[in-house]
């Protein structure tokens, strides 16, 4: 019993597990509209592409959410260029950016901005590092998710469903897409000091992976995956604590192996189905 | 509103040039007008402008030249194989998307419209599958539930594209008798295809290649040299001298 009481009496435990359930509300309910329109990586990259902005934040005086804001933004634009203007298809495009951001990160990083153990915490998240404005950027994208997901459920169920056809159903698609990225930014930028730039992912795509696996219907779907995405983060918090991991990994560890017990319990029960 | 007494439609394009942001006109020189009732073939080849028509007059591209007057609200019903078959929505869920318009955000999809859509479905023959998820049902079944969605839409003019690519002749045959039915309340239908025998079945046919080649009956349209025009060197025109079959690889880059 003392494994789950004493981290809930530790302060800095307490407010590391409200960041980490607030962010599972938006990452949960996020999550189901990214694996749905098949941004995964995208999510993935624009998590990564925050590294360098997140090490010049401290040595330029720069807010670390800003910087973050700041460098993911210049990811989405050099994307949107390269995809658009230079023809590069949109995969190839996110994977070049995501290794250039890694390597920008870590240049400033060993070279420019020595930052010794700190850059692991960058990375991959820290327990210590959950401040009020990070407390009160989580409760904001929380929010945000949950009244962006019942105002434009049906333009962003419409246009992933049938992208050529949404606009004639009298559906602004193009500003829905704007506003799915717009959020999507801020989430990630919100999930960096619990979970890290390398490990966004374990927020916003495993917990609904999963529960994609477990639901039939969108309703379920996003009340699976925000569950998914709570008990996740709580329980890898609390794994991270007894075991001196960082939270990122410890959580992603506790997602993955549940999406491959699920997976497999799916396979045993219905063998021949394929995996959409 | 019901989804069986639409008023009377009518199309009238004149001159029409279309193009896609900051190019050149993708189709040009379009006109022709249409009553309600009336079953149109636009017949051409890929990249011909069949799609870029349509979204010329869904207004969704720009009109650079001529006119578009449409008496009728508009619906357009895409290829199946263009819908997410792994989404999580059933035949009723695409049947209520013709109503998410004039759902105000805040609010649920009206009672009304559930029963518009349940209407709907009975319509092009889905009434016992509205719980069916849309990527479990033939393609047929897959075709009728994007047409009961313009239904809901109340669209009395319905720019179909393909809409017997990958469907089979049995369900070809049913949707053809809802095809009639669509026309006998007053409704126009647009249908994209690239098959001339299909073409022949209509009241008249529009074939394009770039810019309008002809439009009137089949059987005075589609002569040798308008389908020539139309297709060019992928033309073969048998024996006879009036059946003929375009020669060309089918794909989705219009």
């Amino acid at each position: 019993m003392r494994w789950l009481t004493d981290p809930i009496t530790t302060p800095y435990m307490q407010r590391a597990l409200v960041a980490v359930a607030l962010l599972g509300v938006a990452g949960g309910l996020l999550g189901a509209w990214i694996v749905l329109r098949r941004l995964a990586f995208f999510a993935h990259a624009a998590g990564s592409a925050t590294f360098p902005g997140l090490v010049v934040a401290g040595p330029w005086g720069i807010a670390p959410p800003v910087a973050a804001l700041g460098a993911g933004l210049a990811f989405a634009g050099l994307l949107s260029r390269l995809t658009r203007r230079a023809g590069t298809g949109a995969d190839a495009a996110t994977g070049l950016l995501l290794a250039a951001a890694l390597a920008l990160g870590s240049v400033l990083a060993s070279d420019v901005y020595p930052s010794g153990a700190g850059v692991d915490s960058l990375l991959f998240g820290t327990l210590l590092g959950v401040s009020d404005r990070d407390l009160w950027l989580a409760g904001g994208v929380a929010a945000l998710a949950l009244f962006s997901s019942a105002a434009l459920a049906r333009t962003w169920l419409a246009t992933g469903f049938d992208p050529s056809g949404a606009p004639a159903l009298g559906l602004d698609a193009a500003r829905g897409d704007r506003l799915l990225l717009v959020l999507l930014a801020a989430t990630v930028v919100a999930a960096l000091p619990a979970v890290g730039a390398l490990l966004v992912s374990t927020l916003l795509v495993v917990p609904a992976a999963t529960a994609r696996l477990l639901s039939g219907s969108l309703r379920t779907l996003l009340v699976v995956g925000v569950a998914l995405a709570v008990a996740e983060g709580v329980v890898g918090l609390l794994l991270a604590y007894h075991l001196n991991l960082p939270p990122g990994p410890a959580i992603a560890v506790v997602g993955g192996g549940l999406f491959a017990c699920v997976l497999a319990a799916r396979t045993i029960a219905r063998p021949r189905e394929v995996v959409a | 509103m019901s989804v069986s007494a639409p008023a009377r439609a009518r199309i009238e394009v004149s001159g029409l040039a279309a193009s896609y942001a900051q190019g050149p006109s993708a189709l040009r020189d379009v006109t022709f007008s249409a009553l309600g009732g009336q079953a149109i073939a636009v017949l051409g080849p890929n990249g011909g402008g069949k799609t870029t028509l349509f979204r010329a007059l869904l207004g969704e591209i720009a009109v650079v030249a001529g006119s578009v007057a449409i008496d009728g609200h508009t619906a357009y019903v895409p290829q199946t194989e263009r819908a997410r078959l792994d989404f999580p929505v059933s035949a009723l869920d695409v049947a209520l998307m013709g109503a998410y318009a004039r759902t105000p955000w805040y609010r649920r999809v009206a009672e009304n419209d559930r029963r518009l859509a349940l209407d709907a479905l009975a319509r092009v023959g889905l009434e016992d599958r509205p719980r069916e998820r849309f990527g479990a049902l033939s393609g047929g079944q897959r075709q009728r539930a994007l047409i009961a969605r313009a239904l809901v839409q109340d669209a009395r003019v319905l720019l179909l594209d393909e809409p017997f690519a990958g469907v089979d002749r049995i369900s070809e045959g049913a949707i053809m008798e809802m095809f009639d039915g669509l026309r006998a309340e007053g409704r126009i239908l647009l249908i994209a295809t690239h098959d001339i025998e299909q073409a022949r079945r209509w009241d008249r046919v529009l074939c394009l290649a770039g810019a309008q080649i002809a439009y009137g009956p089949p059987a005075t349209t589609l002569s040798t040299e308008v389908l020539e025009a139309t297709y060019g060197a992928e033309i073969v025109v048998l024996e006879d001298g009036t059946r003929a079959i375009a020669v060309q690889h089918h794909d989705h880059a219009h």
